[in-house]
């Protein structure tokens, strides 16, 4: 009897220490960001890539002087897990609110934007969201790219230039996508532009997430007999479709796709030495927001760093997204030299960063400011092509090209 | 109607305890209020499943099925076809009770036992998965973005946070007071026979489909509305929000944790345990990613461990062994004293 009084005791102190409201923390020196992450869940790989990095920008910005346009106050970044499900990303963006922060930020995808942005409007709270493809809140500004004219109008925009700069023979179009949200909205996007250029969608092939294999999906797409097979395909569902494309032999098409499951780096160790270097340096192309071959100095130095501090930290393209959104804010606080939320928002309405300063991660031939529908006015991505030892050249944009695309083989 | 049924309905502890939950959003900070609005909705998605799950015995795992019925299909109507989501959301709960309706007849038909059921009704939800996945007209994996809301009843807003949270507290009274009514009619009587041996309940003439088929229509009813309204507080659906087999397991874990079979356990449940959950993460998820679900796993290990029949039956019990002994004490007390006491426990 008394070890369950002491259990339920226990039980009952740790909900009553997790309800008790959390003081701010030396108030007049700090400002607070609230980061949401899926730290946890099926997205956590996005939280794990971005939170080093994050913090990293935040941490080297303190450690030179803090805010100065708010008396060198230190940044405080207060994380916050929502499992990777939206409605508690609301829960949590409350929460963080409710502790203070100013401004939050975060992965935020599509659905866990839309879940947010009620709490933005009615609480008036500016958030920066490193990945959703659009805004819902007149208080939310995204990184991410526009399904249309950010992922869509940089792979149709690619096979395009393929075909009448390059003389490619491109006539037959495939799309094959991951069956997600993100994939069938690019999937549309990507017929109605390729229709209006003039190629013939001979076929759609929709990727089922929770398969184990695409064999099925590869032999259908070989039957229709495409010269290109394009969509956004997400890291899993890109080695699985490299690997069937490998076991069937399957070469003669060329593959353009966005962006983890054409360009991502751990491909190259998901599929093998041997698959790798068959079918991902033949005939295809991939999309990304990030390529070392082209990225800003600031970006590999930042790359180095968080290297050198953690061996086993994933890089990739949400490091740089994340490190970018840090530097975004910090702009932000300086210019509005206030925590007043209105001020803050329009400081991240007016920001603008040239190309070549210190602070752009990005790789953008224009810069970085928002437009009227808070996303970034240039979405342009980059199309990469692997080499055999596993790098990558940037073919597409030209602006931003250090190879030329390699011929069909 | 059993007189149990109005006894329990007009209880004193339970008006107060409906007034001190209404009066919760003038003391609650947003956080706290999210919290408890979204156990509300569990506490009446694990309530409307207790019909069949507690009562019923039979392990469905299809209710998210139906809560996916009430928020997409009801939000489809309104997005695609500009019908009121008060009318969608009804036809959506028709809808879920027609398809109730199928899932219980599939079993009864092919004799299906416990672990069949629960595989069936399992692929039940997997399928609609996958067609709401690839349904236009439900907004495909994408989803669909309700409009925002200003409070307008009539076009099923209710106001942000607040009024969210009062109807929600509606609908999980609403699911409590069936599961109370379910409980104290004959078709409870017929459930719990079924549940306990369905060949024994035939014998004595219990009709197994139809006691089948109308619990399973309550309950898909009852969950559907729950998941219009809850489509309405997130003001997005998606597949993998709403007809997530997730969403299932966290329904039967909180009826399960919290009484199954009884008319208040399941709501107890989620009303103990979502909170927990979110509180855990929202100390923990920051600092040391999963180490919340930890905590959280070893919360519902200790309980299940000291309280294996639920929660509410465990306090029950411990309740009435202490009134017993209270009674005994008393007894002896007048023994001693050579004064005649009943024992008021008998009386009750």
């Amino acid at each position: 009897m008394n070890r369950r009084l002491k259990t339920l005791s226990a039980a009952a102190l740790l909900v009553l220490a997790g309800m008790s409201p959390v003081f701010a923390q030396n108030a007049d020196k700090t400002v607070k960001i609230g980061l949401i992450e899926p730290m946890s869940g099926n997205l956590s790989s996005y939280g794990q890539e971005e939170e080093p990095a994050f913090r990293r920008v935040i941490d080297d910005y303190n450690a030179n002087g803090g805010v100065r346009s708010l008396g060198g106050a230190k940044i405080e970044i207060v994380v916050a897990d929502d499992s990777s499900q939206p409605a508690r990303t609301a829960i949590e963006a409350r929460r963080l609110i409710g502790e203070g922060a100013v401004i939050l930020t975060g992965s935020l995808l599509t659905p866990h934007m839309a879940a947010i942005s009620p709490v933005l409007d009615e609480l008036k709270i500016p958030a920066l969201s490193f990945w959703a493809g659009a805004s819902r809140s007149d208080y939310l500004f995204t990184l991410g790219f526009p399904y249309d004219k950010g992922f869509a109008g940089t792979m149709a925009g690619f096979i395009d230039w393929l075909a009448k700069d390059n003389k490619f023979p491109i006539k037959r179009v495939v799309t094959a996508f991951s069956n997600y949200e993100a994939g069938q909205q690019v999937n549309r996007a990507l017929i109605d532009r390729l229709t209006k250029d003039g190629f013939e969608i001979v076929g759609q092939v929709p990727l089922d997430m929770n398969a184990s294999d695409y064999t099925a999906q590869m032999t259908r797409i070989r039957s229709m007999k495409p010269d290109v097979v394009v969509g956004l395909v997400s890291t899993r569902d890109g080695a699985l479709l490299h690997q069937a494309r490998y076991n069937l032999n399957f070469t003669s098409a060329i593959f353009v796709g966005g962006t983890g499951g054409y360009s991502d780096p751990v491909l190259w160790s998901q599929l093998g030495e041997k698959v790798a270097s068959s079918v991902l340096t033949r005939n295809l192309f991939g999309m990304t927001g990030y390529s070392a071959a082209v990225a800003p100095a600031n970006a590999k130095k930042l790359a180095s760093s968080l290297k050198q501090a953690d061996p086993k930290v994933r890089i990739g393209q949400s490091t740089f997204q994340a490190a970018q959104a840090a530097s975004i804010i910090i702009r932000a606080l300086e210019a509005a030299g206030s925590t007043d939320p209105e001020k803050l928002k329009e400081a991240l309405a007016r920001t603008s960063i040239s190309p070549g300063a210190p602070d752009l991660y990005l790789a953008r031939a224009a810069g970085l400011s928002f437009g009227e529908d808070r996303m970034l006015k240039d979405s342009t991505a980059l199309i990469i092509q692997w080499t055999a030892d596993k790098q990558q050249q940037v073919v597409y944009p030209p602006s931003f090209a250090n190879a030329a695309p390699r011929n069909r083989q | 109607m059993r007189r149990e049924f109005y006894d329990t309905l007009l209880s004193p502890g339970l008006w107060l305890i409906c007034a001190l939950l209404a009066a919760l959003p003038l003391f609650l900070s947003g956080y706290h209020l999210q919290i408890v609005t979204l156990a509300l909705t569990y506490a009446a998605l694990a309530s409307a499943w207790n019909i069949v799950g507690g009562m019923g015995g039979m392990l469905s795992l299809a209710h998210s099925l139906f809560v996916g019925i009430g928020g997409m299909f009801a939000s489809a109507l309104l997005i695609r076809c500009g019908i009121n989501m008060w009318v969608g959301s009804l036809g959506a709960a028709i809808l879920a009770a027609g398809a109730g309706c199928l899932v219980a007849w599939i079993g009864w038909r092919f004799r299906l036992g416990h672990l069949l059921f629960a595989l069936i009704t399992l692929a039940f939800a997997e399928m609609a998965s996958i067609v709401a996945m690839n349904c236009e007209f439900l907004g495909g994996a994408s989803g669909l973005f309700l409009p925002p809301d200003k409070g307008r009843f009539i076009a099923f807003e209710f106001g942000g946070m607040h009024g969210t949270y009062w109807v929600m507290l509606l609908l999980a009274a609403g699911c409590i007071v069936s599961n109370l009514a379910v409980l104290n009619l004959p078709l409870g009587y017929r459930l719990r026979a079924v549940r306990d041996n369905a060949d024994a309940a035939q014998a004595i003439g219990v009709p197994l489909l139809r006691t089948q088929v109308v619990a399973m229509a309550v309950s898909a009813f009852l969950t559907s509305i729950v998941g219009s309204v809850y489509a309405r507080y997130l003001s997005f659906v998606d597949p993998q929000l709403l007809v997530s087999p997730t969403l299932t397991v966290e329904i039967v874990l909180f009826a399960t944790v919290g009484g199954l079979g009884r008319p208040f356990g399941p709501a107890l449940g989620a009303l103990i345990l979502l909170p927990v959950g979110e509180v855990l993460r929202g100390q923990f998820g920051g600092a040391l990613p999963g180490l919340h679900y930890f905590i959280y796993g070893l919360v519902v290990i200790v309980v299940v461990r000291f309280a294996p029949r639920g929660v509410l039956p465990t306090i029950n019990g411990g309740w009435s062994k202490f009134r017993a002994r209270r009674a005994d004490r008393i007894v002896h007390a007048g023994t001693n004293t050579g004064v005649s006491v009943t024992s008021g426990a008998g009386q009750n």
